[in-house]
């Protein structure tokens, strides 16, 4: 029964190429659009190479200044001191890492100029992320304590930098604005969008021009909390909320003026949104936009699907007609558009699949983000089919349905 | 005639819903993709006002160091300048052309006040970025021994801050300490590149003294390459020690900062334009088979004399109403965004778009009405009412 139901809608779908074609488009492409997008969110929020701990992690990133009435504000990254006293003693935590924000440099090898982005960081930086060494070993406590001049490198900039044909660099040095950096690591690098662990170079914090030694609580360093295990995650965040609260107020700068200081230990996410956002007004405005953008993109396909298929089943009035006047109940009939409806929307969605491989590949292979790997979310592939066949069934079977219910004479003459 | 087609519509507005659904959301996001469009497009046509091609950024910063920063720091320009590669080198605010940075103030003249870009530079800047004054001259040494801090402005910064008269030489308010005298104009200063709309822009002069702005900018000869810049480099990081070095070119950063503009527009284009692809092909179906159906009709009408113009002018101008009942729904949402005057946008950008957006989807949904009336027309009367 089942395969006879797919040799007809196989038919059907033939007898009109034009039409098949406009429903496969439509659905192709409203997936294909979610699928990318997702991966694209995925790729942006999810825990993936070096982050692999990011659904167990809090990013402290911002210390924000402001004055009771809120309408003048003042934010940045947190001093190194101020994160060694308030979040490197987080007992609930795991560990804790601290990282400058971003630096920039270039390197020159052979009259060329490499551009450099530049970070640093402590000894738990290399255990809070699943770096992968490729060569060498990260520094550890005593590299930290002696201030040695040691860097660990990724693998695009080792190519750069000593060519592509050696054996090892490990203890070579590397010449950056005059000071010479013994290598002790390559790593294999990161995607830029992950911007608190992507750099070209990392260097322990005690080595020259990271600014460790700032005093006050504003500098130029973020950290990432790991908790042990997910559910911790609120543990943490009142128990840094407490620490917080503790500060006292002789060591906010310009306290008169700005008295309310806002730091929080967020999840990535969280952590995002409240850079965009600062209040709720804020944040509900920006799910408004982002939801109508998404509803435009997923609504006109749907309508574009409903109508057509709306249109078309008048064409198969005397189809029905026929089959009734052969005895066939409704339900059998019910069956069959369902069936007609569902692999319909199976085809397009392996085109979808097809299609997103190819687009996904494409940014992958572009360079257009380096070490970029986007992947496809199989959870938000299936979500979409279901989505598809909600609307194919509500706008294929509906009128179907009420087809069927046609009294045979009148299906016939139309 | 046009009474006509208005009735033929009306009765059947229940069928023709979801047609004017699709018609409506197409218009919606047409209007989104044309406004963005429109407003970066403006913003291309209008030049930058500067030359950017052999400028670098040299980026100093003190770090640890908290002694003697002004000394240094003229003692870095004197050197650099004194290179024979270099023909021109100034110093700058952070906000050098084509960075993220922005420093933004206030000034006011006769109470009008206006917001502009500060930037802060010495002498030299006009012969880096050959920046042409349109009026006036460039502030030179001996400006600073004033009362006022000479000041050079764009041409829109005048025009917002004096209306019509001429700024020239006029005295502006910064805050109770600090006064203005505008010394120069010069005609166009978009810091940000191409895309960004031509705001006012203010140049105020440093003060030798100053320790806070430590970029500076350098024009290089055509044809000098990295070999100098690793010298550079090398040689400013020995005289500054523990200080942070690092060259940037004004043409890269101007390629990220735009890409920035451009990306999402582009993307915003691809996905609208298969979405209205879609949505031109599914109108396409839909009216094939609405005109089909419609055999019998057709087949009556040229029987009684409608020529194959009449019928194909019938359909077009039916889609023409239906598309005119969706667009005034349509324009009922689209007109809010330049009456209330949302994104502080130009009320123009906003017009513009919407007549663009107007025009598409008549032209859409006539190509997608054109091949089925035509087809139609072509039904020859006895072969259409035979069927029936």
């Amino acid at each position: 029964m089942l395969t006879n139901y797919i040799k007809i809608a196989w038919k059907v779908l033939l007898r009109h190429p034009f039409y098949t074609f406009i429903t496969l488009f439509g659905i192709t492409l409203t997936l294909t659009v979610l699928m990318v997008v997702a991966s694209f969110i995925d790729h942006l929020f999810g825990a993936h190479y070096p982050e692999t701990n990011r659904d167990r992690s809090l990013y402290i990133a911002t210390i924000m200044q402001t004055d009771s009435a809120n309408t003048s504000m003042s934010s940045g990254p947190a001093s190194f001191d101020f994160l060694k006293k308030y979040a490197k003693t987080l007992k609930t935590a795991e560990r804790v890492a601290v990282m400058n924000n971003f630096g920039f440099s270039n390197a020159y090898v052979n009259g060329k100029r490499i551009k450099l982005n530049t970070k640093y960081t402590d000894v738990e930086f290399w255990s809070v992320t699943n770096f992968e060494f490729l060569e060498g070993k990260p520094y550890d406590d005593t590299n930290i304590r002696n201030a040695d001049h040691v860097a660990v490198i990724t693998d695009a900039l080792r190519d750069q930098y000593f060519g592509s044909d050696h054996a090892t660099v490990v203890g070579k040095t590397i010449d950056i604005e005059n000071i010479n950096y013994r290598v002790i690591g390559v790593v294999k690098g990161s995607p830029p969008t992950r911007v608190y662990t992507y750099s070209d170079v990392y260097f322990p914090y005690t080595a020259p021009k990271s600014n460790y030694e700032e005093k006050g609580l504003r500098g130029r360093f973020v950290a990432i909390v790991l908790a042990r295990k997910a559910s911790d995650l609120p543990a943490v965040q009142a128990e840094f909320d407490s620490h917080i609260a503790r500060i006292p107020k002789s060591e906010i700068p310009d306290s008169q003026r700005m008295s309310v200081l806002v730091v929080k230990a967020d999840t990535y996410f969280d952590h995002f949104l409240n850079t965009f956002t600062r209040s709720d007004k804020d944040r509900v405005a920006l799910y408004a936009i982002v939801g109508l953008v998404l509803l435009m993109i997923m609504g006109l396909p749907a309508v574009n699907l409903v109508n057509v298929n709306v249109s078309r089943i008048l064409e198969r009035a005397s189809e029905i007609g026929v089959r009734k006047a052969f005895g066939a109940p409704s339900r059998a009939l019910l069956w069959q558009f369902i069936i007609e409806n569902i692999f319909i929307t199976f085809i397009g969605g392996a085109f979808a699949l097809v299609l997103t491989w190819v687009v996904i590949h494409f940014i992958n292979a572009s360079g257009w983000i380096a070490y970029a790997d986007l992947t496809i979310n199989v959870s938000v592939f299936l979500v979409s089919v279901v989505v598809c066949l909600v609307f194919g069934l509500l706008s294929g079977v509906l009128p179907a349905f009420r087809m069927s219910r046609l009294k045979i004479a009148e299906a016939l003459k139309v | 005639m046009l009474q006509h087609l208005f009735k033929l519509i009306w009765n059947k507005k229940g069928t023709h819903s979801l047609l004017m659904i699709e018609v409506w959301a197409a218009f919606m996001v047409l209007f989104g993709v044309l406004t963005l469009i429109v407003f970066n497009l403006r913003n291309y046509l209008q030049p930058i006002g500067f030359q950017y091609e052999n400028v670098w950024n040299l980026e100093l910063s003190s770090n640890q160091d908290t002694t003697e920063i002004a000394a240094k720091l003229q003692r870095a320009l004197q050197r650099v300048k004194a290179y024979p590669e270099v023909t021109a080198a100034s110093r700058m605010s952070s906000n050098t052309p084509f960075s993220a940075n922005q420093i933004g103030n206030s000034v006011e003249y006769n109470k009008v006040n206006v917001g502009a870009d500060f930037y802060y530079t010495d002498t030299e800047l006009a012969n880096v970025l050959d920046l042409p004054l349109k009026k006036g001259r460039w502030y030179a040494e001996g400006d600073l021994v004033g009362k006022f801090v000479p000041v050079v402005i764009n041409q829109v910064m005048e025009d917002k801050l004096f209306q019509n008269e001429s700024g020239l030489n006029k005295v502006v308010k910064r805050d109770d300490k600090t006064m203005y005298k505008i010394v120069g104009i010069v005609d166009k200063f978009k810091g940000k590149g191409k895309y960004m709309s031509d705001n006012p822009a203010l140049f105020q002069m440093l003060e030798k003294s100053d320790r806070w702005n430590s970029n500076i900018l350098i024009k290089t000869k055509p044809g000098t390459d990295a070999a100098f810049e690793a010298r550079l480099v090398k040689e400013v990081a020995v005289m500054l020690p523990g200080w942070g070095v690092e060259v940037g070119y004004l043409k890269d950063s101007r390629k990220n900062r735009e890409n920035l503009t451009l990306v999402p527009v582009l993307i915003f284009l691809i996905v609208s334009g298969f979405l209205l692809t879609n949505v031109a092909l599914g109108l396409f179906g839909v009216l094939n088979l609405n005109i089909a159906k419609r055999k019998g009709e057709i087949g009556l009408r040229r029987a009684m004399g409608a020529t194959e113009a009449k019928v194909t002018t019938q359909f077009l101008g039916e889609i023409w109403v239906l598309a005119t009942f969706s667009l005034v729904i349509g324009l009922i949402f689209a007109i809010q965004f330049p009456l209330m005057n949302v994104f502080d946008l130009d009320k123009e950008i906003y017009l513009i778009a919407i007549f663009a957006a107007v025009v598409v989807i008549y032209i859409i949904v006539t190509l997608c009405a054109w091949f089925p009336s035509k087809q139609a027309a072509r039904i020859h009367p006895a072969v259409a009412l035979h069927e029936e």
